[in-house]
């Protein structure tokens, strides 16, 4: 593991030392060089994310493809994906959301809140690792559950989410298609849950790409429920019926399987539907469907202005 | 198979290896834990867990004890300074950054860096908090007169650095001073405050009663932190971005030595016989260590993530005054 580890690093100092501390140093941003060397990281798990969606879970999903056709609509998640791992639009993130968590941990520490440590209170979690990640693992997901149910409750939310959902032709490629504003919001609210609840650095580092991975695999265009296995992860099958196209029969086939990695959330809340069988997927509503055949940039002014219509009180909802 | 033999020795007798005299105590900052370390073996023997972003570390006055500051869960860790063993933890010190004694060991002061407060505490063995002051950007490193009437604090966003009056907490002055201002440390004459500029590749001296700039020497790029020698004259420098530590001759006012250190070098200490200096490398997870005859780098060991602060166990007869006031650099 150590020669492993060594590795890492070393690329993601060189890659620091080479460029990013420089430019940094030249712009006169170097308080920022801890976080920025971290963002680094950031990176480098991205490109890895990204070759194992392009090299490995992509031909899976062509080899056993669960629906075909309307591939043109795959390139731009391909955008919204480099654009994400790469950390462009996490960096924007980073510029709006920093300065608001910021005040709000000064807020809170001032108050004399120290965020409690789990280890502290569940015995026998303090000298296992994998115990505590994966407890930290567990709980970050049950955050990741109930904002994704507020992503559907709420009405000018929806608005914002539904770009995610508009996709016809879904692939593990649509992980990342989503408003930057609703990126904004949702990391807005699992930073602050990370703060409060004490979600190491390391473990997020390791939480961010076993999570984004399984989002990603579970995306797939693929009627496969990992037979047992798929109560404890969530399998294509299960996440493909969250996307699936409401009918009349079942307008809100959609409010299920909300859970981003351990189904048992859907499970314990009611949301839970193990059906088999593929579906179409997309959204049953013709503004929405829209999103389809835009580029991003169309994509994310069309939907801001769904946002704002959605803001305004007294107009219909655009959540179906 | 020598080395997981001795390896599989030192982790299984684990606790007796803890009593031993010549450990290394390294703060693993992103992972909230401490590794320590044998000097004899070159190894990592034990990694223990503490509460969230622990940085830095001091001796206590008496040497007897190292308090070891989680700034995320506002408290400090007291460790024998002897054996390393966990003696008792001491809450409700506030973001506990940076972290330091005044040489007559009657006052304590911490720098909340993400918080933006300078705390001043009177100690008796235990923590009175006397003021706290509010004061932008990122307090991040402290230093003492040897009078023990005043502490300098560098401002890392602001560019300045701050003088307090220790008694009345007020401020005496307040100087812009260079780019992302880190390490400060006072020359045993009292007379210059060098003050590391993160920021450039250089330091600057200090008048210390007026905050005038005296002097600049260029260094090396990301110019972070300063450890003494030990006599008096030398000191050196850990320049994070260029990844080298530079050895400053503080009469002649010049760098006399250059060694490449890559991995973001930062705090340093110095092993109690004078012979090495160990130096943690933040990014590359590595506790370097320095011949001082040869001012080669002879070892490396693997220790957590972003190891920051470093402590050298030692007896407290071996922990000379000016030593002592430099530890909080």
């Amino acid at each position: 593991m150590r020669p492993f580890i060594d590795l890492w690093v070393g690329v993601q100092t060189w890659l620091f030392e080479t460029i990013v501390g420089p430019v940094l140093f030249a712009l006169n941003l170097m308080e920022w060089f801890e976080p920025a060397f971290n963002a680094v990281e950031f990176v480098m798990l991205g490109a890895v994310q990204i070759a194992v969606i392009g090299l490995v879970m992509r031909p899976i999903e062509r080899r056993f493809a669960g629906e075909e056709g309307e591939d043109g609509l795959v390139g731009v998640d391909r955008i919204y994906t480099m654009l994400s791992k790469l950390g462009i639009v996490p960096l924007l993130v980073f510029v709006v959301a920093y300065p608001i968590t910021n005040e709000l941990e000064h807020l809170v520490r001032l108050l004399g809140f120290a965020p409690p440590r789990l280890e502290r209170l569940i015995p026998g979690l303090h000298d296992n690792a994998l115990a505590s990640f994966l407890v930290y693992f567990a709980l970050y997901d049950l955050a990741a559950y109930w904002v994704h149910r507020a992503q559907h409750r709420f009405g000018w939310w929806w608005a914002l989410h539904s770009l995610h959902h508009s996709q016809r032709r879904v692939t593990v490629w649509t992980d990342d298609r989503n408003h930057i504003l609703d990126d904004l919001l949702v990391n807005l609210v699992l930073a602050v849950f990370a703060q409060f609840v004490g979600v190491q650095p390391d473990d997020f580092v390791l939480i961010l790409l076993l999570g984004r991975l399984t989002e990603s695999f579970s995306h797939a265009s693929l009627d496969l429920g990992l037979g047992p296995l798929g109560w404890l992860i969530v399998a294509p099958r299960f996440h493909r019926l969250h996307h699936a196209r409401g009918d009349a029969r079942e307008p809100h086939i959609h409010d299920h399987n909300f859970a981003p990695v351990f189904p048992v959330w859907d499970v314990l809340f009611g949301t839970a539907r193990f059906d088999a069988g593929p579906r179409p997927t997309g959204v049953d509503d013709r503004e929405i469907d829209a999103d389809n055949g835009r580029g991003w940039l169309g994509q994310q002014v069309r939907v801001s202005r769904r946002f704002v219509a959605a803001l305004k009180p007294l107009r219909p909802q655009t959540r179906p | 198979m020598k080395k997981a033999f001795i390896a599989a020795l030192a982790l299984g007798l684990g606790a007796s290896v803890a009593a031993h005299a010549d450990q290394v105590i390294v703060l693993n900052s992103e992972e909230a834990s401490y590794s320590v370390l044998s000097r004899g073996l070159r190894m990592e023997t034990q990694r223990l867990p503490l509460g969230r972003e622990p940085h830095h570390l001091i001796q206590t006055p008496d040497g007897k004890e190292v308090l070891v500051a989680s700034t995320v869960t506002n408290e400090l860790v007291v460790l024998d300074a002897k054996t390393g063993e966990r003696k008792r933890v001491v809450r409700d010190i506030i973001d506990p950054y940076q972290l330091g004694f005044s040489p007559d060991g009657k006052w304590f002061v911490t720098a909340a860096y993400r918080l933006d407060h300078v705390d001043i505490y009177r100690y008796d063995g235990s923590f009175k908090l006397a003021g706290r002051v509010f004061i932008d950007g990122m307090p991040s490193h402290l230093a003492f007169d040897s009078e023990s009437s005043t502490v300098f604090v560098s401002l890392q966003q602001s560019a300045r650095v701050v003088a307090f009056d220790l008694k009345t907490q007020l401020i005496k002055w307040n100087v812009e001073v260079g780019k992302a201002p880190a390490g400060v440390a006072m020359l045993p004459d009292d007379k210059r405050l060098m003050v590391a500029l993160t920021g450039e590749d250089a330091i600057v001296t200090l008048d210390p009663k007026t905050g005038t700039t005296t002097g600049r020497l260029q260094t090396g790029r990301g110019a972070h932190n300063f450890w003494p020698k030990g006599d008096g004259r030398h000191w050196f420098l850990s320049n994070r971005i260029e990844g080298t530590v530079s050895l400053i001759d503080t009469q002649e006012m010049k760098v006399v030595a250059s060694l490449r250190i890559p991995g973001g070098p930062d705090c340093m200490d110095i092993t109690p016989d004078g012979k090495e200096l160990w130096v943690t490398q933040r990014f590359l997870r590595r506790i370097a260590i320095v011949d001082l005859a040869t001012m080669k780098v002879t070892g490396s060991i693997a220790v957590g993530k972003s190891p920051h602060g470093v402590f050298i166990l030692k007896a407290p007869a071996v922990m000379p005054p000016p030593v002592r006031a430099a530890a909080t650099d």
